[in-house]
């Protein structure tokens, strides 16, 4: 069910929850790498720190696809194509770099890349949609 | 899809930006729609309609005439 709020609500209501989580993540990531020895610490705290890192990530995805919900249709589409892009590339590289793990091509890759690779491609797919038609 | 909203924003004289609030949509919303890259949906053809006094018909030609469409 769309709730669509506007262009200018959604925009503004994106920015009021996206940012402070970006500023939250990135105290957390200077609190628990200052504060979290990854040879000495006990495991649940570092069980504890990858959730907390992790809980402001989230938070911006939310305020991502609620922003897709509430925006107009034009800016909705537009995301919704890079969001789906931007998975699609991301699997795509994922499958890629597995299977050159299992032929023994590559050693190990960090799976937190991932998550990096797909936020690069999403936004680069939402900014080259501003070339050539879009319905 | 070809329209004539710039043309009839343009004797409103409001900018795309005007219309947009208007509409409460993206500039660039109505930036797509007066260079054909994107179709509005039947609801904002609607509101762009109602906005200049007009029939969706009128704003909008998809080069297709009734008598064709009916064949």
């Amino acid at each position: 069910m769309t709730q669509q709020k506007g262009f200018r609500t959604a925009n503004r209501r994106y920015v009021y929850a996206f940012w402070p989580m970006m500023a939250a993540y990135i105290a957390i990531i200077f609190a628990t790498s200052y504060f979290i020895d990854e040879d000495t610490a006990p495991l649940w705290l570092k069980i504890a720190g990858a959730l907390v890192t992790t809980a402001p990530i989230l938070g911006a995805l939310w305020a991502i696809l609620r922003r897709v919900r509430e925006t107009d249709e034009y800016t909705r589409l537009r995301q919704l194509t890079a969001l789906a892009q931007g998975g699609a590339i991301t699997a795509g590289i994922a499958f890629l770099v597995g299977f050159l793990q299992i032929f023994n091509v590559i050693g190990s890759v960090d799976v937190f890349w991932l998550g990096t690779l797909f936020f690069l491609a999403y936004g680069l797919s939402y900014c080259l949609q501003h070339f050539g038609k879009t319905v | 899809m070809k329209n004539t909203v710039r043309i009839l924003r343009s004797e409103k004289g409001w900018s795309q930006a005007e219309l947009a609030d208007l509409l409460n949509v993206s500039r660039q919303s109505v930036n797509a729609i007066e260079t054909g890259k994107y179709d509005p949906s039947l609801p904002l053809a609607f509101a762009i309609a109602r906005l200049f006094g007009r029939r969706i018909e009128e704003l909008f030609d998809d080069g297709t005439s009734v008598a064709e469409a009916a064949e």
